[in-house]
C-alpha cells in the first residue's frame, strides 16, 4: 500500500466521522447526563455496549465488573492496537452535571472519551478501512480510572469482585490486554494554551493510604480526661506531614494530600475512631517509597502523641506514564494534518502537572500514548470543569486516533512493527501484577 | 495570756524603733537583685545582719543560703521563719540589673525584710525570756525555678542536687528538727490586706533537646532533619492534650524554646525546650508528664529526629496547715483589722515552700502590697510598711503564740500535723522524678 492509498483511506474515515458528528456528540452528552463512579458504571456500560453492538461488534462485557472489549479484526494478521475510553465519572457534588443523589459528575471529561472511541469504531467498521488493516483494533472501555471511593472498592476487593482498585489495573490482571500490543486514548483538558492537542509529558505514580486512628470515646464535656481523641491524632499527623514538605525535592514532583473520611461521630463525644485517606504521589513508584515511609512516620506520630493506635493500609496506586515517542510523533503529525499547523503543543517528556492515571500502569507493559484534547473550561476535577468544544473533545480525537491506526496498521503494519521492535517494556504483565500485589501492605502501630 | 500580750507589745515596740533600717535593707536588696544560687551579695547582707544582732550564723548552705539561729536555751518547738534570697530575670524591670537582667519582680527582697523584722523584734532580751524552743531564720536561695541549664551544671558538678533552695535545705538536714515553718510572700490582691490559707500547684521541670541533622536549608533540605519542626509538632501535640486536663487538677504546661536553630540558612539540628508540668496534685503532674513526653516523642518520630527528655524534680504542691493559719489570722487581724485579712484561693503557681509543707506544719501568708503583674516588668512593692514591717510583726506574734506558755500551742500544732511524708520519703520521691531518656524511633 502506497502513501497515496492511505491518504485516500484517511479521507474516507474523516468523512465518515464528520457524517456521524451529531450522533457522536450526542452519545458523549448522554454519558455526561448519567454520571457513575468507578466499578458502578452499569448504565454507561450498557449504553456503550448497545452502541458497539449496533455497529456490528461482538462485545465482551462484565470485565472488571463494568469493563468491555470489542475487537475489530483487520484483513491481514498483525499487531493489535487498543483504543481506550474510560467509563467512570468523578464525585463533585457542586458540579452542574452532578447526579443529585450520588453527587457523581463528569468533571474530568471521560464522557468525551466514549464519544471519541465510538467515532473510531464507526469509521474503522467501514469495509474498505477494515480491509486495509494488517492487525486488529481492540476497543477497550475501562472502568474506574479515578482512584476514589477507596472504602467502597476495598469492600469489592474483600468480596473477591476485584483485586486491584482501578479498571486498567484489573484488566491487566485479568488478561484483557494479553493480546494487545499497543494502546492509545485521548483525554480532555482545560487551559493547555491555545493548541487543540497536547502530546507528551508524563504523570505521577501514586499510592493510597487508608489510615484508621483508634482512640477512646468519652463524653466531651463531662469526661474529656477519660477519652483518647483520635481526631487530634489525625490532625497532628496532618500538621506533621505539612512540616516535612520542605524535604520534598521538586524533581520528585511530590504531592501529598489527604481527606478525613470520618472525623468523629458526634460533637459531644471525644472521637474514638477517625478515618483518614491519604495519597502520596511522586514521579515514580521508586521515588514514592522513601516519602511514603516518612508520611507513615507522621501517622504514627499522631497516634503516639495522643496515646491512640493507628492502622495504616497501603493500597497500590498508579505508575508514572511513559509515552511512546514513535506513536506520539505519528499522532502529532496526524493532528497537524487534520487540525492544521500550530494545533499541537508538545510537552517535554518528563514534565507533569502532578496528576496520575492508570494509563501509566499500562505504559509499564506496552507502548502507549495519552494525549490531551484542549476542549474544556474550568479546573480539572472542579465544579466548573465543562466541555465547551465537543468538536475538539470528541470529533478531533476520533479522527486523529483513526488516522494513527491507519498509519500503524496500514502498509502491512510496517510502522506498528517498527514501533514494537524498538520498544522494551519496563516489565511483563506477570511482573506488573506481582509488583502491584507487593505494594499492598497493612500495619498497626500501638505505642502504648 | 497577759504575759503573751506583753510580749507582743514589747516585740512590736522593738520593731517600731528599727522600721527605717528594716525597710532600707529590703530596698537595698531590690536594687541589687541576684538570681538563684548566685545571691552572694544578698547572702552577705543577711549574714552580717544576723551576726550584728546576736544570732548564731551558718553561711554557704546550698551555695548561698544563710541560717541565723535564735535559741532560748529551753526545750520546746523549733520554728523556721523564712525569706527567699533570689530574684527573677526580667529585662526591662525598673530595678533590673543592667548586666544580668536580674530583677525582684516577685518581691523576695521584701521577704528578707519581713524575716529580719521578725528577728529584730524577737531578739529583745525581755521577749526571749518568755519563750521556749528555738527559731531558725532561714534565708533560702533559688526559689524561682529558672536558669535550668545553669542549675544542671551545678548538679553535674555536685554543688546542688535540687533546683530549689529549700529542697537543698531539707536534703542537708536543716529541717530535720524543725516543727513549724512560715514565710510571707508579697501579693497583689486587695491592697493593704494580708492573705491567709490557699494552696499552690506542684511541678516538675523538663529540659528537652531535639537532635536532627543539619543541611543547607535552601540547597538540600531533603538531606536534613529539622529539629525545629520536631519541636513545633511536639508543642502542637502538647496543646492537643489540653482538653484532657481536669479543672480540679489546675494543670499548667508552658514550654519555651531556648534554642531554635543556629542559622536561618541551615536546617536546625539542635533545638532545645524547657517546660514545667504543673498541677495541684502529684498524680496529675505525673500523668500530664507522660502526655507531654509522648507529645515530645511524637515530634521526633514525625520528623525522624531524636529527642532527649531530661526531667528534674520540681516543687511539690503546697498545702498550708489550717490550725497554724488560725493563729496567724488572729495576729494579722490584731494588726490590720478583721476585714483586712482575706482568704487566699488555690494558686496555680508553685513554690518550694510546698516541699516544706509536705513534711512539717507550714503557712505562707501574703502581704498584698504590690502593683503590676507578678513576674512582670511592672511588679513593684508599693507598701514596705505592710510587706516588711506588718508582715514581720504578724509572723513574730505568731511565733510568740507558739513558743510562749512553755510552747504549749507550738507543741499542739506540731503534734496535730499529719505530714504527708517523712523527710526520707520526700527525698526518695523527689529523686524518683529525675530521669533522662533519649528516644529514637
Amino acid at each position: 500500500m502506497i502513501p497515496a492509498e492511505i491518504a485516500e483511506l484517511r479521507a474516507l474515515a474523516l468523512r465518515s466521522i464528520d457524517g456521524a458528528t451529531r450522533d457522536l456528540i450526542t452519545a458523549a452528552k448522554t454519558v455526561y447526563s448519567t454520571p457513575e463512579t468507578g466499578f458502578h458504571e452499569h448504565k454507561t456500560s450498557a449504553f456503550v455496549q448497545e452502541r458497539l453492538q449496533a455497529l456490528g461488534f461482538v462485545v465482551e462485557t462484565g470485565i472488571a465488573r463494568t469493563g468491555m472489549k470489542a475487537v475489530l479484526r483487520g484483513a491481514q494478521p498483525g499487531p493489535t492496537i487498543a483504543i481506550i475510553a474510560e467509563l467512570d465519572s468523578l464525585q463533585v457534588t457542586m458540579h452542574p452535571g452532578a447526579d443529585p443523589e450520588t453527587g457523581a459528575a463528569h468533571a474530568c471529561g471521560h464522557h468525551a472519551q466514549i464519544g471519541a472511541l465510538l467515532g473510531v469504531a464507526t469509521a474503522l467498521s467501514a469495509p474498505e478501512l477494515k480491509g486495509s488493516l494488517s492487525g486488529n483494533v481492540a476497543f477497550i472501555i475501562t472502568p474506574a480510572e479515578e482512584f476514589i471511593e477507596i472504602q467502597d472498592r476495598l469492600a469489592l476487593k474483600a468480596n473477591g469482585e476485584i483485586e486491584f482498585l482501578s479498571g486498567k489495573q484489573e484488566m491487566i490482571r485479568l488478561g484483557t490486554f494479553d493480546d494487545v500490543d499497543m494502546a492509545m486514548m485521548v483525554h480532555t483538558s482545560a487551559g493547555n494554551g491555545s493548541a487543540a492537542i497536547s502530546v507528551g509529558g508524563t504523570s505521577n505514580a501514586h499510592v493510597s493510604h487508608q489510615v484508621r486512628y483508634i482512640g477512646k470515646s468519652s463524653h466531651a464535656g463531662g469526661a474529656p480526661d477519660k477519652g483518647v481523641n483520635a481526631l487530634q491524632a489525625a490532625m497532628l499527623a496532618n500538621t506533621a506531614i505539612n512540616s516535612i514538605r520542605e524535604t520534598f525535592r521538586e524533581s520528585d514532583v511530590v504531592r501529598v494530600h489527604g481527606i478525613i473520611t470520618n472525623g468523629g461521630s458526634a460533637v459531644n463525644a471525644v472521637p474514638g475512631e477517625v478515618l483518614y485517606e491519604g495519597r502520596v504521589r511522586a514521579k515514580s513508584v521508586e521515588a514514592i517509597a522513601p516519602i511514603a515511609e516518612r508520611i507513615i512516620r507522621c501517622y504514627r506520630a499522631g497516634a503516639l502523641a495522643m496515646g491512640a493506635s493507628v492502622e495504616v493500609q497501603t493500597i497500590a496506586g498508579y505508575h508514572a506514564l511513559d509515552q511512546n515517542p514513535t506513536m506520539q510523533k505519528l499522532f502529532a503529525s496526524n493532528a497537524e494534518l487534520i487540525l492544521g499547523r500550530d494545533s499541537v503543543n508538545v510537552v517535554e517528556k518528563h514534565l507533569t502537572q502532578g496528576g496520575s492515571t492508570d494509563m501509566g500502569d499500562l505504559s509499564t507493559i506496552m507502548p502507549v500514548i495519552h494525549p490531551y484534547a484542549n476542549s474544556a473550561t474550568g479546573v480539572g476535577h472542579g465544579h466548573d470543569y465543562l466541555i465547551e468544544d465537543y468538536d475538539r473533545a470528541v470529533i478531533a480525537p476520533a479522527k486523529i486516533m483513526t488516522a494513527t491506526v491507519l498509519d500503524l496498521l496500514g502498509n502491512d503494519a510496517q510502522l506498528a512493527r517498527e514501533t514494537l521492535s524498538k520498544y522494551k517494556p519496563a516489565m511483563s504483565a506477570e511482573q506488573y501484577v506481582a509488583l502491584q500485589r507487593d505494594r499492598f501492605s497493612a500495619q498497626t502501630y500501638n505505642p502504648s | 495570756m497577759a504575759e503573751r500580750a506583753n510580749l507582743k507589745s514589747s516585740f512590736s515596740s522593738a520593731i517600731n524603733s528599727r522600721s527605717d533600717e528594716l525597710e532600707r535593707i529590703a530596698r537595698d536588696i531590690l536594687d541589687h537583685p541576684e538570681s538563684g544560687y548566685r545571691e552572694v551579695r544578698t547572702s552577705k547582707i543577711v549574714a552580717d545582719w544576723f551576726s550584728a544582732n546576736g544570732l548564731e550564723v551558718q553561711t554557704g548552705i546550698a551555695k548561698t543560703g544563710v541560717i541565723g539561729t535564735y535559741d532560748t536555751g529551753k526545750p520546746g518547738p523549733h520554728i523556721a521563719v523564712m525569706g527567699e534570697l533570689d530574684s527573677l530575670i526580667v529585662p526591662g524591670h525598673a530595678h533590673a540589673d543592667p548586666v544580668t537582667n536580674a530583677a525582684h519582680a516577685c518581691g523576695h527582697h521584701a521577704q528578707i525584710g519581713s524575716m529580719l523584722t521578725t528577728a529584730a523584734g524577737l531578739v529583745e532580751t525581755s521577749i526571749k525570756r518568755g519563750l521556749v524552743g528555738k527559731i531558725s531564720f532561714m534565708a533560702t536561695p533559688a526559689e524561682e525555678y529558672i536558669e535550668l541549664e545553669y542549675r544542671e551544671e551545678l548538679l553535674a558538678k555536685g554543688e546542688i542536687e535540687f533546683f530549689g533552695g529549700k529542697q537543698e535545705f531539707i536534703k542537708l538536714g536543716f529541717f530535720n528538727d524543725v516543727d513549724i515553718a512560715m514565710l510571707t510572700h508579697t501579693g497583689g490582691e486587695t491592697a493593704g490586706t494580708l492573705g491567709v490559707g490557699g494552696s499552690n500547684n506542684g511541678m516538675i521541670g523538663k529540659t528537652i533537646q531535639f537532635i536532627g541533622k543539619a543541611a543547607h536549608a535552601g540547597g538540600s533540605p531533603h538531606l536534613g532533619i529539622n529539629a525545629l519542626n520536631a519541636a513545633h509538632i511536639a508543642i502542637a501535640a502538647i496543646h492537643a492534650q489540653r482538653e484532657t486536663f481536669r479543672d480540679a487538677d489546675t494543670v499548667r504546661v508552658h514550654p519555651i524554646i531556648t534554642r531554635g536553630g543556629a542559622a536561618v540558612n541551615s536546617v536546625p539540628a539542635d533545638v532545645r525546650l524547657e517546660t514545667y508540668v504543673r498541677a495541684s496534685n502529684v498524680p496529675a503532674i505525673l500523668s500530664t508528664s507522660e502526655k507531654v513526653d509522648r507529645a515530645l516523642r511524637a515530634g521526633a518520630l514525625a520528623t525522624g529526629a531524636a529527642v532527649k527528655i531530661s526531667t528534674n524534680p520540681g516543687y511539690l504542691p503546697a498545702k498550708y496547715d489550717p490550725r497554724l493559719t488560725e493563729i496567724y489570722r488572729h495576729n494579722a487581724a490584731s494588726l490590720i483589722g478583721d476585714d483586712n485579712v482575706i482568704e487566699l484561693s488555690h494558686s496555680s503557681g508553685c513554690t518550694d515552700v510546698g516541699d516544706v509543707s509536705q513534711i512539717i506544719s507550714t503557712i505562707q501568708p501574703t502581704a498584698n502590697a504590690t502593683s503590676g503583674n507578678g513576674h512582670g516588668i511592672d511588679y513593684l512593692v508599693e507598701s514596705y510598711d505592710l510587706a516588711v514591717i506588718k508582715a514581720g510583726k504578724a509572723m513574730g506574734m505568731t511565733v510568740i503564740d507558739l513558743l510562749a506558755d512553755d510552747g504549749e500551742k507550738g507543741k499542739k500544732i506540731a503534734g496535730a500535723f499529719k505530714a504527708p511524708m517523712t523527710i526520707s520519703e520526700y527525698l526518695g520521691r523527689m529523686r524518683s522524678f529525675r530521669s533522662s531518656v533519649t528516644y529514637e524511633e
